[in-house]
């Protein structure tokens, strides 16, 4: 074997241009990183948004709770149904909710993009999400024309403010009273306001795009799914929330991972090409130095290996930086349009030990091929170039 | 030994052999009718022309000839390091001409030290490290490696350079760090292709009497070519080349 300090030593020695191939590599598995930590974002972000013993219910047919709609008198029904928790009064934990879209303004002045609005029983707030805190001002009352808006979501479209109003129609505004967290889930991109007041100024009475229903235990849900769906006349469908939350982000993180591998792929082509060309420059550079240790007696193979493994070293070298920069995109904020809801959902870049790994995984990858012709080369050198001129 | 060896000698080389006992031992190096051609635009070139030639074990052989007459190529089948297009060559008990590449690389590492006119030490490698490489290829730990590196580099002199790179060793240390190289791994065969010649006087009388010294008190078998009358003149044997054959 080849001593690894051998290559350590001759990539330092070529610091320049090992640093340059090793960049292009970086570049790749940043983009690869970037794209599986923002999957990862969009999956924990969803996830957050759904706990199991809720099953949510929405007309037969709809990916979303957008363009669902149950009328009133189908909620009595589902109150009734087997396995329905009740709260401490006996009431059933029963809750009707109407989603719109908002079409707004950024802060930014960039034009106009889509916000997700809820309107809901807002006093029944802590009853089905008792993660929701609110860190600034207060909740927004009942009956009135007052609304909440997510974390993610403040200073992003005009008007997320506490303090400022914002029109949902025209002559419909309402006033942001405060700002709340629901531990990193969705609904921290949302809107929220009272349910009577969303449904007049959309026209939506007697109508609620979901309804969310605590159940006695997770156990109980195919009964309750079972019953609610029986009745076909009603024509609705009954999903268990984690389910719904994962479906719904199911075109997105497809879309990311997608646009991330084609990128990472094609980009890392190049790269590729960069890590060969430095190496064939390598193997030509130390030509005589190849034939002096064939002359020593190191075999054919020992010189394949150590040449491979000095352009691995180098694509781990990239990867690394590659890697680290990406970690650096964990402090960014990310706003993409959920292609199921069709509203902006704020996410992270997230990483996990898997991710990390994968990323640099895959530069090495990309060291051994682009490692490949030109180790054959060095090779191939005749251990008589050592007694050359 | 061979008649043609024999009359090689020059009287003072042969001189010297006498007081020695190496002349008497036997043969290490035979070569049998080798022939070495290259092609060049269809042309065939025969470098070395059916040559025989016997070194005998323990002997000190200088090489001379003109630019082109084929020394390095010689010194090249002998080493192992390239094959004869005919002919038989054995060294030291192995007939090298059959030998397969895996086979003559380990071969190599076994038999042969080898002394570079460009020294050819590695230049991210210090002397030590250089002088360890042979060793890699042989089951020593790392401890029992460097150990022997050292008495290495000892015997030239340069144990005091061991940490030091190529770069910061002057030509005929370079030289030397290459000798003990060469020697580390206890080979029965040094080949040296003009080691002098990119070396001022006083480094090349040094690096000549190290050579001298590997021959007598370690028995070295020594082929160095040069084109240094005052380097053949330490040799016990002197053999000329031209246009490929022994004079
Ligand atoms: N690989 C090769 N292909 C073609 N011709 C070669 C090759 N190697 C050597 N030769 C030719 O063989 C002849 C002898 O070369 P060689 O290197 O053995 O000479 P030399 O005696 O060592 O010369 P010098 O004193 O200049 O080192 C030269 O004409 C050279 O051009
Ligand atoms: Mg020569």
């Amino acid at each position: 074997m080849v001593p690894i300090r051998y290559n350590v030593r001759n990539l330092l020695v070529r610091r320049t241009t090992t640093m340059a191939a090793a960049l292009g590599v970086g570049l790749v598995v940043f983009v690869l990183a970037a794209s599986l930590m923002l999957n990862e974002g969009l999956a924990r972000t969803l996830d957050q948004s759904g706990s199991a013993d809720t099953a949510i219910v929405l007309r037969k047919g709809s990916d979303s709770e957008m363009p669902s709609s149950v009328e009133d008198k189908a909620i009595s029904l589902i109150k009734v149904a087997p396995g329905v928790k009740s709260s401490s009064d006996g009431q059933p934990l029963v809750l009707g909710e109407v989603v719109v879209v908002l079409f707004q303004d950024l802060a930014n002045g960039k034009g106009k993009s889509n916000a997700t609005l809820r309107g809901m029983p807002l006093d029944r707030v802590q009853v089905f999400r008792p993660e929701v805190k609110i860190i600034e001002g207060r909740m927004a009352a009942p009956g009135t024309d007052e609304v909440v808006v997510g974390a993610r979501v403040v200073g992003r479209f005009k008007g997320f403010e506490i303090g400022q109003s914002l029109d949902l129609r025209k002559a419909r505004p309402v006033k942001v009273v405060g700002i709340f967290e629901a531990n990193g889930s969705s609904f921290e991109s949302e809107v929220w306001g009272d349910i009577e007041y969303v449904r007049s100024a959309f026209g939506r009475e007697a109508v609620v795009s979901s309804v969310r229903v605590k159940l006695e235990s997770p156990a109980v849900f195919d009964g309750f799914e079972v019953a609610v769906e029986r009745d076909k006349q009603l024509g609705l469908e009954v999903l268990a929330e984690p389910d719904f939350y994962r479906k719904q982000s199911e075109n997105t993180s497809i879309f990311i991972i997608a646009m991330g591998t084609l990128i990472a792929v094609f980009f890392s082509i190049g790269a590729m090409i960069g890590a060969m060309i430095t190496m064939y420059g390598s193997v030509a550079h130390r030509k005589r130095e190849i034939g002096v240790l064939r002359a020593l007696g190191f075999s054919r193979s020992a010189i394949m290996f150590s040449f491979l493994l000095e352009s691995v070293l180098l694509a781990l070298l990239g990867a690394s930086l590659g890697t680290l920069a990406s970690l650096g995109m964990g402090l960014v904020k990310f706003s993409m349009l959920n292609f199921t809801t069709f509203s902006e959902i704020t996410f992270q870049f997230t990483a996990t030990p898997e991710i990390i790994l994968r990323s640099i995984i895959f530069g090495g990858v990309m060291g051994v091929l682009g490692g490949f012709l030109p180790a054959i080369r060095a090779a191939r050198t005749a251990p008589i170039e050592a007694m050359k001129g | 030994m061979s008649e043609e060896a024999t009359s090689a000698e020059t009287s003072k080389a042969s001189a010297k052999a006498s007081d020695t006992t190496t002349a008497k031992r036997s043969p290490i190096i035979v070569c049998r009718k080798i022939v070495r051609s290259f092609w060049r635009a269809k042309e065939r070139l025969d470098v070395l022309d059916e040559l025989d030639l016997e070194i005998a074990e323990g002997s000190f052989e200088a090489l001379m000839g003109p630019s082109g007459s084929g020394k390095t190529t010689l010194l090249n089948l002998i080493a192992g390091l390239d094959r004869p297009t005919s002919g038989t060559l054995t060294v030291a008990g192995t007939e090298v001409s059959a030998m397969g590449d895996a086979a003559l690389a380990r071969w190599r590492s076994q038999t042969i030290g080898f002394v570079f006119q460009h020294f050819n030490l590695i230049p991210v490698l210090t002397a030590l490290e250089n002088v360890e490489l042979p060793l890699l290829l042989t089951s020593l730990g790392s401890s029992e490696r460097k150990k022997r590196a050292q008495i290495a580099l000892r015997v030239v002199g340069l144990e005091d350079r061991m940490h030091h790179r190529p770069q910061q060793l002057s030509g005929g240390q370079e030289q030397r760090v290459g000798i003990a190289r060469a020697i580390v791994h206890d080979p029965k065969i040094i080949v040296a292709d003009e080691p002098t010649g990119e070396l001022d006087r006083k480094s090349a009388d040094e690096v000549l009497h190290l050579l001298e010294r590997l021959n007598k008190e370690f028995d070295k078998t020594i082929l160095m070519v040069t084109h240094d009358p005052a380097a053949a003149e330490r040799a016990t044997v002197l053999r000329k080349l031209d246009k490929g054959k022994l004079l």
